[in-house]
């Protein structure tokens, strides 16, 4: 239907209006329109009332009622570093407090190209003063431009500062900036991480606690810088005793998760990123992978244990070589008889822990390397993680490799947590970066039951007793772990056989377990000294060094009565004393390490 | 019957750029235009990292506005609903597929361009509940049935918005709805209901509001009981105006932000740089623009012969007037901090963009404020 609409005044163009308030139209959609447009007259006044209100708290804010004084917060910015936390970056400390991060004021030199008399003459006066900056680049810059503010350079040292015043050069300028300052330099760099030149966190704890910092946040670590000292001295010099291209370690505190020490070789100066190379930057002991070898037997003999598979004393045929298909699993000096589970992990035999995994099946392999870790990133706060390379169609060749340590690739600090869980009552904690509350309860992943956690305990304990780890030895500590070392892998080409990775993974005390000590040289080469470089000629020296300086800054004192293979009498262990950089008076160990070997062609 | 047979729109592109509405235009450029001498500032002098891109995000929201004005109203009563689907379909993406900012899931990334569906939805519902009303006969408005459509278009959006979660956008998406329906011819006492109801209601509403939103509304009626923390923002940015007086302290000259006192300066509390700067004028000369673009937008609007032109004209009114006066209330510690942005001012590409097109269906429905649509001046069939 249509209505008949009469419209009362009618404009003479569609753009003339009539005066309001008239009424113009009739019926039903007349009175639509009437409604609509008397609406519309409310909403004006409404809006125009708004506004007033909106106006006068307007004046009310900015004349009549000054809530501060802003100068206040100028000089309370430079006064107190807590009223600024949005001027000052936070501060990132070790556990004890030690400041690993911080920043300092200093003043940056600015330009207002529009105030600048003579371009020429000003950059010729301000590149006496500073001879690395470039005259040309530095002219183009202060030419006459529409900019107001060009950077010059950043962060002055005060006495330059003082020479660039008192040049009284027009239209330069310094203003206060605010620098990020490492005390401790490279040392922990790999964990702090470092910021740019706009205090924006580019890598490590910098750049994954960026949002906290920024707001003035001050970040605790677990980390201890003392004993981030001894596993880098000590570190650094394995790499240069062995010619190694690299080193890694990690020390995790087995009940809480929390990392005392992480170290990566070689490091950067965090002051410097963009000097340093790109080795130096990675981080290789989260963000590296690495196929393992033997030092993953642990969790090997752990899963056989834990399934009731296998028993300490069930015995396994090592006599001949395991052929699948055509690969071929040998020791690399065999025994020639048959072992037991005891044996196996004791010599490190390749036979007889491929036998044990052949026997427990791929799925409870695949299902206890979850439980331990293994097939996920692990979850600490540093963007540089690495992801876990395994296979995805796991097959029964994968099980044999993965026995010991071959055909999967984690990084170190996923070994050192699953072996801090083993020893840990079964119990492993999360690891972090970050001081736990003691307060906070921490959520434990199960991964073996007691029972085990005990044999593992005994079984690593035997390895530093009477097999391939007794370099690792550090009396009264009861040093317990095992040794590994892995051909690295070329690729598809198969492994290289003198490029290695020789490494130790320990827990101590072995009674009651405090800390897990990872440590892994990379390409260390045969010498006079060491004519296998293997996990035991190389790193498990490392460990007893390590455990013999920072086991008592880690609150762990040595037992009076110690094992019955120590035979030398340390006095002051208390102290961090100054042991000799070699273990001279120890003879070799006829066969240590040579023992174990991965085999996979 | 002069109005029936009444001249169609104009027909050629030269003419309809002739009959934009350029006064408007202009009063919108100038406020942009106040938001990038602000953002330049609050970059400490520089262009980077906010000002030239909130000068390109214009350039390209002015660019869709004219696009928006130059197509016959007709197509956008046409595209109403397919466009209020749509950007509730992306309000669900974001439930899945959304990206964080600041703990809340708001954003959406399309690929080339991140989005933040809940502004889009703004522009949205306005079209869709005026183009109801448009075929709704004007006898029916008093019917309980005929507002569960409208009142369904405006909860399910909220409540999606809700769940992100944004208390403040939803708050502003159902009181657009509220000034629609005022507009269209709803009867008073029911508004008077629902706001009855509503405060009634608000005592378990607040039980069930996240601890910072809570925490920001007692921070709003004390912001002194913590400095440091919630009310922090409140009062640095009441000292920011507070230092500004009546003239301001200057261009680039404004010490709460080149101290980095007002860590959200570029955004939300933009109004505090230019009252620092430039002072009571400085705020007043804002508000007057702002004042004149409502009024020209609302005068779209009484001046439309259809409903569909007036709601949606008066609906885009409604939408800048929340932002306007909720942000400024919120600044000026007279509202909880809810997160609405200064429109046309603060830093954000989305609302930018929003906004500008729906500004466009204001020139819109005035280049064709004598067309009938589908034919007839008001559709009664």
């Amino acid at each position: 239907m249509m209505f008949r609409i009469r419209e009362l005044c009618r404009p003479l163009s569609p753009g003339a209006q009539c005066r309001p308030g008239q009424p113009r139209f009739e019926g039903p959609l007349g009175a639509a329109i009437e409604t609509g447009r008397t609406r519309l007259l409310v909403l004006g006044g409404l809006f125009f009332l708004a506004f007033a209100l909106v106006g006068g708290r307007l004046v009310d804010v900015t004349l009549l009622k000054p809530a501060a004084d802003p100068k206040r917060n100028v000089a309370r910015a430079a006064a107190d570093p807590d009223a600024a936390r949005e001027f000052f970056r936070g501060e990132i400390a070790d556990a004890k407090g030690e400041l690993l991060a911080t920043n300092i004021v200093t003043w940056s030199l600015y330009a207002d190209p529009k105030m600048i008399l003579d371009p020429a003459a000003t950059a010729a006066r301000l590149v006496r003063l500073f001879p690395e900056l470039d005259r040309k680049e530095l002219a183009e810059k202060l030419k006459p431009s529409d900019k107001r503010f060009v950077w010059l350079r950043r962060h002055l040292t005060p006495k330059e500062y003082q020479e660039v015043i008192a040049e009284g050069l027009p239209g330069i300028g310094a203003r206060k900036d605010r620098r990020r300052v490492y005390p401790h330099g490279s040392l922990g760099a790999h964990v702090v991480g470092y910021a740019d030149i706009d205090n924006h966190g580019i890598a490590g704890v910098e750049r994954q606690f960026d949002g906290r910092l920024k707001r003035g946040e001050r970040i605790q670590l677990s980390l201890d810088l003392r004993v981030q000292h001894v596993l880098r001295e000590e570190l650094a010099a394995a790499v240069k005793r062995h010619h190694a291209i690299g080193a890694m370690g990690v020390i995790l505190d087995v009940h809480t998760g929390e990392t005392k020490a992480l170290v990566s070789l070689p490091e950067f100066d965090p002051h410097e990123p963009g000097r340093a190379s790109e080795e130096g930057r990675f981080n290789r002991v989260t963000l590296g992978t690495y196929e393992m070898g033997s030092t993953f037997k642990i969790l090997n003999t752990a899963m056989a244990l834990d399934s009731s598979v296998a028993t300490l004393t069930k015995v396994y045929d090592a006599r001949f070589p395991l052929k699948h298909g055509k690969f071929t699993i040998n020791d690399y000096h065999g025994k020639g008889r048959a072992l037991s589970v005891t044996e196996i992990f004791q010599f490190s035999s390749n036979i007889g822990s491929a036998k044990m995994a052949i026997e427990a099946g791929t799925p409870r392999q695949r299902a206890f390397m979850g439980r331990a870790g293994m097939l996920k990133p692990v979850s600490i706060e540093l963007p540089e993680i690495g992801a876990p390379l395994y296979p995805r169609d796991w097959k029964p060749l994968n099980t044999i490799t993965i026995s010991y340590g071959h055909g999967i690739s984690v990084t170190p600090l996923h070994l050192a947590a699953a072996v801090a869980g083993i020893v840990n009552d079964g119990k492993r904690a999360p690891v972090t970066l970050v001081k736990r509350d003691p307060k906070e309860p921490i959520p434990y992943v199960p991964v073996v039951n007691s029972k085990t956690s005990a044999e593992m305990r005994q079984l690593m304990r035997l390895v530093v007793e009477k097999g391939t780890g007794k370099r690792a030895e550090a009396p009264g500590y009861f040093v317990g772990g095992k040794t590994g070392t892995a051909d690295k892998s070329a690729g598809k080409k198969g492994y290289r056989r003198n490029t290695r990775i020789s490494s130790f993974v320990a827990a101590f005390p072995m009674n009651a377990p405090r800390y897990v000590v990872l440590v892994m040289i990379d390409e260390p080469k045969a010498s006079a000294d060491t004519p296998e470089a293997t996990g035991g000629a190389v790193a498990a020296p490392v460990v007893r060094e390590v455990v013999l300086k920072a086991a008592p800054l880690l609150g762990v004192l040595p037992a009076e009565n110690t094992s019955e293979l120590t035979d030398e009498k340390r006095p002051g262990q208390k102290a961090p004393a100054k042991p000799p950089a070699k273990p001279a008076a120890k003879p070799a160990p006829p066969a240590a390490g040579r023992l174990e070997r991965a085999a996979t062609e | 019957m002069s109005l029936l047979t009444a001249r169609a729109a104009p027909p050629s592109v030269f003419e309809r750029v002739r009959s934009i509405h350029w006064l408007l235009v202009l009063c919108i450029a100038a406020v942009a235009a106040i938001g990038c001498v602000l953002l330049y500032s609050a970059g400490g002098g520089n262009f980077k990292p906010w000002a030239d891109k909130q000068i390109q995000r214009f350039a390209v929201g002015f660019v869709l506005m004219m696009a928006t004005a130059l197509l016959p109203l007709r197509v956008w009563f046409k595209l109403a609903i397919p466009i209020y689907l749509g950007s509730v379909a992306l309000l669900v993406l974001v439930e899945f597929a959304g990206r964080h900012g600041k703990g809340a899931v708001r954003w959406v990334d399309l690929g080339f361009v991140s989005l933040q569906p809940s502004e889009l939805v703004k522009v949205a519902l306005v079209l869709a509940l005026a183009r109801y009303f448009q075929r709704l006969k004007f006898e029916n408005i008093g019917k309980i049935w005929a507002l569960l459509v409208p009142v369904g278009m405006a909860v399910i959006p909220a409540g999606l918005v809700l769940k992100q979660p944004d208390l403040g956008t939803a708050t502003i998406l159902l009181a657009i709805a509220g000034f629609v329906l005022f507009m269209a011819g709803v009867r008073v006492w029911k508004f008077a209901v629902v706001i009855a109801v509503a405060a009634a209601a608000a005592p378990f509403a607040y039980n069930k509001l996240h601890d910072y939103q809570k925490e920001r509304l007692l921070t709003f009626l004390d912001p002194e009981r913590d400095p440091l923390g919630s009310g922090y923002h409140i009062i640095q940015s009441k000292i920011a105006f507070g230092s500004g007086g009546l003239l301001g302290k200057g261009f680039l000259e404004g010490t709460q932000i080149r101290l980095n006192f007002l860590p959200e300066f570029h955004t939300d509390f933009v109004l505090s740089v230019l009252a620092e700067e430039f002072g009571l004028v400085g705020g007043i000369v804002l508000l007057a623009i702002y004042l004149a673009i409502l009024f020209i937008t609302l005068a779209i609007a009484f001046r439309a012969r259809t409903q569909f032109a007036r709601l949606v004209s008066g609906g885009m009114a409604a939408t800048l007037f929340l932002h306007i006066v909720i942000n400024m209330a919120m600044v000026m510690g007279a509202l909880p901090v809810v997160g609405v942005p200064l429109p046309l001012v603060s830093y954000g590409g989305t609302a930018m963009f929003t906004l500008m097109i729906g500004f466009g269906l204001v020139l819109s429905a005035h280049i064709y404020r004598n067309e009938r649509l589908g034919g007839k001046l008001l559709d009664d069939d």
